[in-house]
């Protein structure tokens, strides 16, 4: 999606609490994909796993790592995982719910559908509305 | 009279060994891996939040995965949208 869209929009992830470490709420599906982290303590063990996320998936999109007083969880209300599409006038254009079941990116791809880039816009559009206006 | 109170005794015994192999067995399962209906009793933080669509929206700092870099979230946005995917691993 990312680089399907990148001609309207910029991707950033932010990597946050863990939703589902052994420690806490485990899943099955963790074990099964041998997804096995306990809750970090530090930053240093949140970068350590932020890093084994990029480099098992190959990971694409800009990562940034929040801190151990979960900022950025509180302010946007994030966990376990959820999209926001910030405007490029910087407010909040699209705000998803939370996942999982709120996780849905054909919802930002629409949204992205819906805002091409300035340049994308046809510029016979306004020619079409002076076409069709009438005359005085 | 002997038997009566004997079985008083039994029935209250064995109430005590079933309490208690609940206890034991509630604890086992909390300790030891909280899951499904009881993890999310404890651990569920899904909250809808206080923003909405229009509002700024607000900047924090963050750390890039080098651990040494510090960058706001909301940087160097250009004049484009920004998408924030936010998650963990787990």
């Amino acid at each position: 999606m990312a680089e399907r869209y990148a001609d309207r929009a910029g991707f950033r992830t932010v990597y946050i609490k863990e939703a589902h470490p052994e420690d806490e709420w485990q899943m099955d599906s963790n074990e099964e994909e041998d997804v096995c982290y306990r809750q970090p303590r530090s930053l240093g063990d949140r970068l350590a796993i932020a890093r084994d996320f990029t480099e098992r998936f190959d990971y694409p999109i800009p990562l940034l790592v929040d801190g151990m007083d979960n900022g950025a969880m509180h302010l946007y209300s994030g966990w376990p995982e959820r999209f926001y599409i910030v405007g490029a006038d910087g407010t909040i254009a699209y705000k998803g719910a939370p996942g999982p079941h709120g996780f849905l990116p054909e919802e930002v791809e629409a949204w992205l559908d819906e805002h091409p880039p300035a340049a994308a816009v046809p510029a016979s559009a306004d020619v079409a509305v002076e076409d069709t206006a009438p005359v005085s | 009279m002997c038997s009566r109170a004997a079985r008083i005794a039994l029935r209250l015994v064995l109430t005590v060994v079933v309490l208690a192999l609940g206890w034991l067995a509630w604890t086992a399962y909390s300790v030891g891996g909280p899951r499904n209906l009881l993890g999310m009793w404890r651990y569920d933080q899904r909250e809808e939040g206080n923003l909405r669509v229009g509002d700024p929206a607000p900047d924090v700092l963050l750390t890039a995965l080098d651990g040494t870099t510090d960058s706001p979230l909301l940087a160097d946005r250009g004049d484009k949208a920004l998408v924030l995917v936010f998650g963990s691993f787990t």
